[in-house]
């Protein structure tokens, strides 16, 4: 199976995106950590082939299951910066990582998360498939609490956690005086860390294993008991500066508003600060750009989409007048349609009185006449054959659909082959492994 | 430069580092003063963060804090921006094929260009900027460049050192002794200058109270009266439209100042202009408490030749108070237009006295300390 990580997204890879966001923010010295060893060769294969020249990549690979968290303490005598963005391969956004940075060094902070609003269609649960449940689950969600000034994050808790009651820190509640909590947007996994925090954090607290179930939720909770030591933090060594600096620091602080972390810091009367705290920023993606995560089956199906419909800009590819993506070597026979905000991939064949709407095709498929494809995604080197109605679903590379095969919200996997004239309504279908 | 002048305008437009759109319900009479759109510079800004190999990240970084008003004040400011100026002076290596003296010069001056573009630069600044500059001039070329680099950062820190701490001491002595028992200061705004002071006599054990008063937007005066209480002085809190019914009880006037011009004329933050003549027609004493790297040998006869204009929407606007909202969306209106001035000027008969490091003098002597001890920094 092809990794998470190099599913096509209107027929590039997804990982793809996140690389050319970075390449556009001028990031050119990158570590790619992946799990499995032979899903890293393969995205270090795809990787050599596409940006040679462009970036300067090295993957990293790590066992299955450690986490995210884990695989930062592989790689974390890589890490030598004074700061570490840490974006995960599934974001497709063009949200720009300088404004994250920026916001993270402006106000100096331990950690800045990025946060997007959740989308229109909703998370679902991964693999169950609509059509079984009669109720709406909420599914996954997330709660956000931020301060008045939506600059620094108070509290986060992910869905998976959640079953019915919340527990907030009364002591930031009370430090920062009025806290927003939203349900409404969700961690976009983009992260920029303060290095030596951060490989502190991760070699204290061994157990860790996810950044963002772990160790973001550690660092926003404790944030007013710090318990890390900052590197050349002023707060409580000052002691040990001479004279002239602590002046010039105190200058420095007054001039600027302080932050209820500061305001925390000082002691009773206000004298010299007696706790230390460290800032939990955040930064959220404006609602003019788009920002997806790459978690479910539903979101893929989203996304591609969404990259050829309305974040059309995204996917770098250029239009034709009909508002749609066909390959110049793609054949389409005759009376065949093909719609607005749809693409054909290189070397597609099509038979006669097709139509296809909102969909994506691969490479190389081949598809036979009368065949109905509506808001699907069919992957590279696919047949199939004629009479088909294919209405949202994913079909994967090598597979195969005979004559007047029905497919309704189906995901049908590689290399699977699906008899003639079956009909299926929101299932799974799969090759066995033996 | 002048920004009514359009041609002047669009080219130094093509040379700006991010894009600001300019406001366009301007003041007539203040036309020659650049005021941009507030709502998207701070995250156009915050976008092209990485995108700009030519900027060094420290100056970035306070480009972003001068325009998101994280960091406010004269010295201040001045200290960030030399930090700033020795990180850069520590990362910098020469490219081949230039020389230091002037591949630095340049890089310092696209520098103090873009953060001209967050914010105008003050008067302080442009004088710290001036130093910095013929410093590295002044540097022979004899050095290799790890000492000459060494060199410039070690005058940076005696330049902070000296100008800025040193002097604030020496000011904070000199004042101490103009506080009495029993007398009633008033301060305007929020300057660490008079708060030193404040603090300082405080500690000496002299008995006063502290009358801080305060203005819209900004009410910087709050920040400072924090600072005063925890500290365990009394204070009393005003704003600027009850000044005359204060002055009455006052015996002494403290303030700061962003400059001091030739004609002894203050430059700092608006309102200060008032409060002085206030006091001077309750024969109170004014004292103007200011560093002598802050004086400039500039003359200005009013505040409109040069000044700095600020977001409008501040003043249109309560903050905490959502429901005073009758002047909300209406900068674009013909026949309204929206003015926040940043500064004025003080005349000089309105000021008693001024107190540098030099010690203290009458504002008739501003052009004697700058004729004689402006040259002295240069050739040390």
């Amino acid at each position: 199976e092809v990794p998470k990580a190099l599913l096509p997204v209107a027929n590039r890879p997804v990982l793809s995106y996140v690389l050319e966001q970075l390449e556009l923010s001028n990031i050119k010295d990158l570590i790619v950590v992946v799990e499995g060893a032979d899903a890293a060769l393969r995205v270090g294969g795809w990787i050599s082939a596409a940006y040679v020249d462009r970036l300067h990549v090295e993957v990293a690979t790590v066992p299955e299951d450690v986490g995210t968290a884990g695989a930062l303490r592989a790689i974390a005598h890589h890490l030598t910066a004074k700061d570490v963005l840490v974006v995960s391969g599934d974001l497709v956004s063009d949200v720009p990582p300088g404004a994250v940075t920026a916001a993270h060094r402006r106000h100096d902070a331990v950690v800045t998360a990025m946060i997007c609003s959740v989308p229109v269609s909703g998370l679902s649960e991964a693999g169950s498939s609509g059509a079984k449940d009669k109720t709406k689950k909420p599914g996954r969600y997330n709660i956000i609490g931020m301060d008045p000034t939506k600059q620094f994050l108070l509290h986060i808790a992910t869905g998976a956690e959640l079953e019915k009651d919340t527990r907030i820190r009364k002591s930031i509640l009370r430090a920062v005086g009025q806290m927003d909590i939203r349900a409404d947007l969700m961690d976009a996994h983009m992260y920029a860390f303060n290095r030596s925090v951060l490989q502190e954090v991760l070699d204290q607290k061994d157990k860790f294993q996810s950044l963002k179930q772990d160790v973001l939720p550690y660092l926003v909770r404790s944030q007013l008991k710090s318990e890390i030591l900052i590197n050349g933090a002023p707060q409580g060594q000052q002691a040990k500066e001479n004279g002239n600096d602590k002046v010039s620091y105190r200058i420095l602080a007054n001039a600027s508003t302080p932050s209820f972390h500061e305001l925390y810091a000082l002691g009773p009367n206000g004298s010299a600060p007696v706790r230390r705290t460290h800032k939990c920023c955040v930064y959220i993606a404006s609602n003019s750009k788009y920002c997806v995560r790459l978690n479910s089956i539903q979101a893929f199906m989203d996304i591609n989409r969404d990259v050829i419909g309305e974040a059309n800009h995204l996917s770098g590819y250029n239009f034709s007048a009909q508002n749609n993506i066909i390959h110049p070597s793609a054949e389409l026979g005759s009376k065949t349609t093909v719609g607005p905000h749809c693409m054909l991939g290189e070397g597609s064949q099509m038979g006669d009185k097709c139509s296809v709407k909102r969909s994506v095709i691969g490479r190389h498929c081949r598809i036979g006449s009368n065949v109905k494809v509506v808001n699907s995604v069919v992957m590279n080197h696919v047949t199939i054959g004629d009479g088909c109605s294919i209405q949202g679903s994913v079909i994967c590379s090598n597979a195969q659909l005979q004559e007047r095969v029905a497919l309704k919200d189906c995901q049908v996997g590689q290399g699977y082959v699906v008899s003639a004239g079956c009909e299926y309504k929101g299932e799974s279908l799969a090759r066995k492994e033996k | 430069m002048q920004f009514d002048d359009q041609g002047r305008v669009n080219k130094s437009k093509k040379r700006a580092v991010f894009n600001q759109p300019e406001a366009k319900n301007r003041v007539e009479l203040f036309r020659h003063l650049p005021q941009y759109e507030h709502g998207s510079q701070l995250t156009d800004l915050e976008s092209k963060f990485l995108e700009l190999d030519s900027m060094h990240p420290a100056v970035y970084k306070v480009g972003v804090q001068y325009l998101a008003g994280d960091v406010t004040g004269g010295n201040a400011r001045c200290i960030a921006m030399l930090r700033a100026f020795q990180e850069v002076i520590n990362d910098y290596s020469t490219p081949p094929g230039k020389t230091l003296v002037r591949d630095l010069t340049a890089k310092i001056s696209s520098y103090v260009s873009f953060l001209i573009e967050c914010r105008p630069l003050s008067m302080s600044m442009g004088n710290a900027i001036r130093f910095q500059k013929s410093r590295i001039a002044k540097l022979p070329l004899t050095l290799s460049e790890t000492e000459a680099k060494a060199a410039l950062c070690n005058d940076i820190d005696r330049f902070i050192n000296e100008k800025i701490i040193l002097a604030d001491k020496v000011i904070v002595r000199h004042a101490a002794t103009k506080v009495r028992d029993g007398d009633v200061l008033l301060t305007y705004g929020s300057s660490c200058v008079v708060e030193m002071i404040l603090l300082y006599a405080h500690e000496l054990g002299k008995q006063f109270r502290v009358v801080v008063v305060d203005s819209r937007p900004k009410h910087e005066g709050q920040a400072l009266l924090r600072r005063l209480l925890a500290k365990g002085l009394s204070c009393t809190y005003t704003h600027i439209n009850a000044v005359s019914y204060i002055m009455h009880e006052v015996t002494r006037v403290f303030l700061g100042a962003s400059s001091v011009l030739s004609n002894g004329t203050t430059y700092s933050r608006v309102g200060t202009a008032c409060v002085a003549m206030v006091a001077h027609a309750f024969r109170v004493p004014v004292l103007i408490c200011c560093e002598a790297y802050k004086f400039h040998e500039r003359v200005q006869l009013d505040s409109i030749c040069s000044n700095e204009l600020g977001d409008s929407n501040d003043i249109a606007r309560v903050p905490g108070r959502p429901d005073v909202n009758s002047m909300d969306n209406r900068t674009n209106e013909k026949n309204l237009q929206f003015l926040n001035l940043m500064y004025d000027a003080t005349p000089s008969e309105y000021v008693s006295m001024i107190i540098t490091d030099y010690g203290m003098i009458p504002p008739t002597s501003v052009p004697v300390i700058v004729r004689e001890y402006r040259r002295e920094y240069l050739l040390i």
